[in-house]
C-alpha cells in the first residue's frame, strides 16, 4: 500500500517538475516576439552566459576546484572564432566545432598542473593567468589584432526565416544553449557526474573506491574549458567585435560570482546566474559607472551570507529550515568566535559537517531537485 | 655604463619594487595565518587606503602627518571588515570564503571609483629627487625611502610578535584559535587585530606604489598578482618568506622586463604566474613554508 | 543497586540533567553528576559514552542544555573563553599545546587573563613569575626545555605542557581529557603523581577523564561510571575499585543483561 502511494507521489512529482520547464521552454520561444530587439539582444547574452556559467558549474559545483580564470577559456573561444572568421572566412556554423574542441584540448591541458593545485592555489593560479591574458592577446597582435581587436561579420539570418537579426541570432543561441545545458545535465547523471560528486565531497574515499581521480579532475577542466569556449564563440557571433580589453579578470570573477550567486551544483543555478550577470550591471548603470560594481559586490556578499547555496538553492533551504525547527540541533562550530555562538544563532549552514568545498547540498538529490520540485522530500518515515 | 653596472642598476630599481610587494604579500600571510583565509581583496583594501591618503593630501594636510592617519583609518577599517564580512563565514567551505572575499573585491573597487571616479590621479612624491651615485649605479631616494618605510614596518611587526603580550596572544590564535579560546583569549577580537594589521601594511603598500603608477581605483590589481607569487614563494604561512619572496619577485620582475626581449614591459605580469606556477608545481609549501601548508 | 544520585550537600561542580551533542549525535542525554571542592573526580565508561562531551560541555566548548553550575554560577550558555574566565581549565584530549611557541610563551599564554592589556602592572608580573616557578616545581623538565618549541616535544612533555599552561590559570577546576592518551606506562604514572600533588597541595577541584580505569581511581576520591550517555555508577573511588560490577560495566561485557535483569 505504500508503494503505491509512493508511486503515485512519484509521478505527480514527475509532472509537477515537468510543468516548469515545458512553460519555460513555451516562454523561451515566444519571447523574441514580444520584446523589443534590445531586450531580445539581452537574453541572447544570458543564454550565452548560462552556457559559459554550467561549464564552470561542472569544474566548482560538482568537481569542488575553483577557477577564477574562466573568462580565459571564453577568450579562446571567442578569438578562435573571430580569428577563422576574419582570415579564413569558414562561416559561422564551422566555427563552433572548432571553438568546442580547441577548448577542450586546452581545458586538458590545464586540467593536468591544476591536479596538483588544490583549492586556494588553484584560485590563485587562474586568478594570475587571468590577469595576465589581455597583455597577451595585446602582444600576439599579427594574429589577434592587438588592443585594436577584431571586427567580423555578425551572423545574419538567412531570408527564408523572415526574422530579424536580433531574433535570428536569439533562436541560435537558444538552440546551443538547450543544447549544452541537457549535455551538461547529462554529463552529471552519467558516470562521469557521480564520480566527480564523490570526488567533491569525499576526495580520499572516492579514490578508495576506485574512482580514477585524476582522470576526472581534468576531464571536469576539459568539459568546463569546452562550455566556456562554445560561450565564447557565441559571443563573437552575436557581438561580432572581440578585443583584449573584452575579457579582463574582471568578466573571470564575474562568471564565477554569477555561477555562485545563481547556485552551485544546482541545474538552474547557471540560468540565474546568467540572468545576475546579465541584468545586475545594465540595470544599476544607470545610476553610475561605479554602480555595477557596488551592487554586485553587495549582492554577492549577502548571498553568501543568507544563501550560500544561491538562488537555486534558496527555496529547498527555506522549506528544510522549517523542517529543522522542529529537532533541536545543539552542535557549534569549532571556530566559530564568540558573536556566532550565541544561543539565539541558527545553526549555520555554511558550517555544515564535512569539508566539501562548496556550500551546502552535498545531497545530490537534493542538488538535481529543481526550485519547485521540493515537495516529494517529504516522505514520511515514521 | 658596463654590463654589470646597468644589471646592478636593475637590481636597485627592483629592489623598490620587490619592498612594495612585499609589503602586501606580508598583509596576505598575516591573515592567511590566523585565518586560513587567501583575501583577494586585500590588494583593494590597500587601494582604498591609498585614497584616503590622497583625500588628506589633497586636503591639505602635509604627507607625513597624513600618513600616520591614514594607517590609523586602515587598521580600523580591516577590523570592521573582519567583524562584518569575513566573521559570518568563518568556518565555511573555502569556496564561500573565496567568494566573499572576491565579492568584497568588486565592492571596494567600485566604491572607489563611485567616490573618487575612475580618472587617474596624481600622488604626491614623498621622497625628494635626486639621488646618491655610488660605483656608477644610482639609487634614487624614492627607492630608498620605500626601502626604509617597509624596513620600518617589519621592525615593528617583529616587536610587536615576539616582545609584546598582544603579539604572544595573536601567536596563540594563529597557531591553534581552540587552545587559545580555552586560555580565556578572545579569540573574535584577535582576528579583527589581524585584519587590522594585515590592511594597515597593505596601505603602506598601496601609498608607496601611487606615485609610481599613479591612483586609480584598478592600481592594486595587478600589484596583488606580484604579492600572491611573493607570498606563493615564501610560503603562506612565513611573514619572512614574504618578505624575501617580495623582494626576489621584485627584481626578477625588473630583469626580466630589461633582459628577455620576449617578456618586454607589457608581458611583465607573466613572470609572477611563472613563478607561482613553478613553485607550486616543484615546492607547495614556499621557501619558507611548512610542508602541511594546506589547511582542510 | 548504585545510588545515581551523587553525594547531596555543598557541591562545587554540580551537573544536572546536562543533554548535549553534535549535530544530531545526541550524545548525552540527562547526564547528572556532582564534584565536591577539592576533590579528584574520575568519570569513567566505555567508548562513546559522553565522557569526553561531558568536558567539552563543561568548559564552552560543545554546547549544552540543562544546567551546570560552578560554585553557584551558571556555566552553561558561555563561551570556552568565557569559561576560563570563571576559572574552568581544559587540557584537551591531544593536549592542543601551541606547537609553534616555545614552552616558556605556551605557560605565558596560559597566564593570558592575568597579563591581558588592562593588567600588567609590576604585581602581576611578579605574580606570573611566581607561577612559572610553581609550574616548573612540579614538571622540572619544563624548565630545561623553557626555550624549545613545544612542537619538538615528546607526547609526554607536551602533556605536561598542557597541563602546566592550564595550571597557570589557577584554575578553580581542572578538566583533564584522557591524558594517558598514547603515553608509555611510566610517564603516565608520573602525570598521575603530579596531578595528585597539585590537587593536594593547591586543593584545586580536578575532573579526569581516563580509559585506563586503574589509573585513574588511583588519584580520584569519586568516580563517576556513564554508559550511553547516562550515569549509572558512582561513589568513592576505593569502593568502585574493590567493586566487581566496574570490571562488567567499564568493559562494557553484560551491561544490558544487568539493566533488563
Amino acid at each position: 500500500m505504500n508503494n503505491v502511494t509512493a508511486s503515485l507521489a512519484a509521478d505527480r512529482t514527475r509532472q509537477l517538475r515537468a510543468a516548469p520547464t515545458v512553460l519555460l521552454a513555451v516562454a523561451a520561444v515566444a519571447a523574441p516576439f514580444y520584446f523589443a530587439p534590445f531586450q531580445v539582444f539581452q537574453l541572447t547574452m544570458v543564454l550565452l552566459y548560462a552556457v559559459a556559467l554550467a561549464g564552470l558549474n561542472l569544474l566548482v559545483g560538482f568537481g569542488g576546484q575553483i577557477s577564477l580564470g574562466h573568462g580565459a577559456f571564453f577568450a579562446a573561444g571567442a578569438y578562435s572564432t573571430a580569428v577563422m572568421l576574419d582570415r579564413y572566412d569558414t562561416g559561422h556554423l564551422a566555427t563552433l566545432p572548432v571553438a568546442a574542441a580547441g577548448c577542450f584540448l586546452l581545458g586538458l591541458g590545464f586540467g593536468v598542473p591544476a591536479l596538483r593545485l588544490r583549492g586556494l592555489y588553484l584560485a590563485l593560479v587562474t586568478l594570475s593567468f587571468a590577469v595576465f591574458l589581455p597583455p597577451l592577446l595585446k602582444r600576439l597582435e599579427p594574429v589577434t589584432g592587438g588592443s585594436m581587436g577584431l571586427t567580423v561579420d555578425k551572423m545574419q539570418p538567412p531570408a527564408w526565416s523572415g526574422l530579424a537579426e536580433d531574433q535570428w541570432m536569439y533562436f541560435v543561441v537558444l538552440a546551443v544553449a538547450s543544447a549544452a545545458l541537457l549535455l551538461a545535465r547529462n554529463l552529471l547523471r552519467s558516470r562521469v557526474g557521480r564520480a566527480l560528486r564523490a570526488v567533491r565531497d569525499n576526495e580520499g574515499a572516492a579514490e578508495v573506491m576506485g574512482v580514477r581521480l585524476s582522470l576526472h579532475k581534468t576531464l571536469a577542466f576539459a568539459w568546463s574549458a569546452m562550455f566556456a569556449g562554445v560561450a565564447g564563440c557565441l559571443y563573437t557571433w552575436v557581438i561580432g567585435f572581440v578585443s583584449p580589453d573584452s575579457f579582463s579578470f574582471v568578466l573571470s570573477i564575474t562568471l564565477l560570482a554569477g555561477l555562485v550567486v545563481g547556485g552551485l551544483a544546482s541545474l538552474y543555478g547557471p540560468l540565474l546566474g546568467a540572468a545576475f550577470v546579465m541584468y545586475v550591471p545594465s540595470v544599476s548603470q544607470d545610476l553610475s559607472e561605479a554602480a555595477p560594481g557596488v551592487v554586485f559586490g553587495l549582492l554577492i556578499i549577502t548571498v553568501m551570507f543568507v544563501a550560500p547555496t544561491g538562488l537555486a538553492g534558496l527555496p529547498g533551504r527555506v522549506l528544510g529550515a522549517v523542517g529543522r525547527r522542529l529537532p533541536r540541533t545543539t552542535a557549534i562550530p569549532d571556530r566559530t568566535p564568540e558573536a556566532a555562538s550565541a544561543p539565539d544563532a541558527e545553526p549555520r549552514p555554511t558550517a555544515a559537517p564535512g569539508f566539501s568545498p562548496t556550500p551546502a547540498p552535498a545531497d545530490p538529490a537534493v542538488a538535481d531537485a529543481e526550485p519547485v520540485g521540493a515537495p516529494p522530500r517529504t516522505t514520511e518515515k515514521e | 655604463m658596463s654590463a654589470v653596472t646597468e644589471l646592478l642598476q636593475q637590481v636597485v630599481e627592483g629592489l623598490g619594487s620587490g619592498a612594495v610587494y612585499a609589503s602586501l604579500a606580508l598583509a596576505l600571510v598575516l591573515i592567511h595565518r590566523f585565518t586560513g583565509i587567501v583575501n583577494f581583496a586585500q590588494g583593494e583594501l590597500a587601494m582604498l587606503s591609498t585614497y584616503v591618503a590622497w583625500q588628506l593630501v589633497a586636503s591639505g594636510m602635509p604627507f607625513w602627518l597624513a600618513l600616520p592617519v591614514t594607517l590609523a583609518v586602515s587598521f580600523a577599517g580591516g577590523m570592521l571588515v573582519e567583524r562584518i564580512v569575513i566573521r559570518p563565514v568563518q568556518g565555511a567551505p573555502e569556496l564561500t570564503v573565496v567568494i566573499v572575499t572576491v565579492g568584497l573585491f568588486i565592492f571596494v573597487n567600485a566604491l572607489a571609483g563611485l567616490i573618487w571616479s575612475f580618472t587617474v590621479k596624481d600622488f604626491p612624491q614623498p621622497f625628494p629627487d635626486g639621488g646618491i651615485d655610488l660605483a656608477g649605479v644610482r639609487t634614487d631616494w624614492s627607492t630608498l625611502g620605500i626601502l626604509g618605510v617597509v624596513a620600518v614596518v617589519m621592525g615593528l611587526l617583529y616587536l610587536l610578535f615576539q616582545h609584546t603580550s598582544v603579539g604572544l596572544t595573536m601567536r596563540a590564535v594563529a597557531c591553534n584559535p581552540a587552545s587559545a579560546r580555552l586560555s580565556g583569549i578572545r579569540v573574535g577580537r584577535v582576528l579583527m587585530l589581524g585584519w587590522g594589521l594585515a590592511a594597515t601594511v597593505g596601505a603602506v603598500s598601496g601609498v608607496l606604489v601611487a606615485p609610481v603608477l599613479f591612483l586609480e581605483p584598478n592600481m592594486m590589481g595587478g600589484v596583488l598578482i606580484y604579492a600572491f607569487a611573493a607570498a606563493t614563494l615564501g610560503g603562506f604561512d612565513s611573514p619572512v618568506g614574504a618578505v624575501v619572496g617580495g623582494v626576489f619577485v621584485g627584481v626578477a620582475e625588473t630583469l626580466t622586463g630589461a633582459y628577455v626581449d620576449v617578456i618586454g614591459a607589457d608581458l611583465k605580469v607573466g613572470v609572477p604566474l611563472m613563478i607561482i606556477l613553478a613553485v607550486l608545481l616543484v615546492r607547495p609549501q614556499g621557501l619558507f613554508g611548512r610542508a602541511a601548508v594546506e589547511r582542510a | 543497586m548504585p545510588s545515581t544520585r551523587a553525594h547531596a550537600g555543598a557541591d562545587f561542580l554540580n551537573v544536572s540533567n546536562l543533554h548535549a551533542g553534535y549535530g544530531q549525535a545526541r550524545v548525552l542525554q540527562g547526564l547528572d553528576l556532582s564534584v565536591a571542592r577539592g576533590e579528584v573526580c574520575a568519570i569513567l565508561g566505555p567508548n562513546g559514552a559522553g565522557k569526553t562531551t561531558t568536558l567539552r560541555a563543561l568548559c564552552g566548548m560543545v554546547r549544552g542544555r540543562g544546567s551546570v553550575t560552578l560554585d553557584g554560577t551558571e556555566l552553561l550558555g558561555r563561551s570556552p573563553e568565557q569559561a576560563a574566565r570563571l576559572g574552568v581549565a581544559h587540557v584537551p584530549e591531544g593536549r592542543g599545546t601551541f606547537n609553534d611557541l616555545t614552552v616558556e610563551e605556551n605557560l605565558r599564554v596560559g597566564a593570558h587573563l592575568r597579563t591581558g592589556p588592562r593588567r600588567r602592572g609590576r604585581a602581576e608580573r611578579a605574580a606570573v613569575a611566581a607561577d612559572l616557578e610553581r609550574v616548573h616545581g612540579y614538571f622540572p623538565v619544563l624548565r630545561r626545555r623553557s626555550r624549545q618549541a613545544a612542537g619538538s616535544l615528546s607526547g609526554g612533555e607536551q602533556q605536561m605542557l598542557a597541563i602546566g599552561r592550564a595550571l597557570m590559570l589557577r584554575p578553580a577546576l581542572l578538566l583533564l581529557d584522557e591524558p594517558s592518551l598514547g603515553l608509555a606506562p611510566l610517564v603516565t604514572r608520573e602525570l598521575f603523581e603530579i596531578v595528585r600533588a597539585v590537587n593536594e597541595e593547591e586543593r584545586t577541584t580536578v575532573v579526569v577523564v581516563e580509559q585506563n580505569a586503574q589509573l585513574a581511581l588511583d588519584i580520584a576520591h569519586r568516580a563517576h561510571v556513564l554508559e550511553a550517555g547516562r550515569l549509572v555508577l558512582s561513589g568513592p573511588a576505593a569502593q568502585i575499585r574493590e567493586d566487581g560490577q566496574v570490571a562488567e560495566v567499564y568493559l562494557g561485557v553484560s551491561v544490558r543483561s544487568r539493566k533488563a535483569g
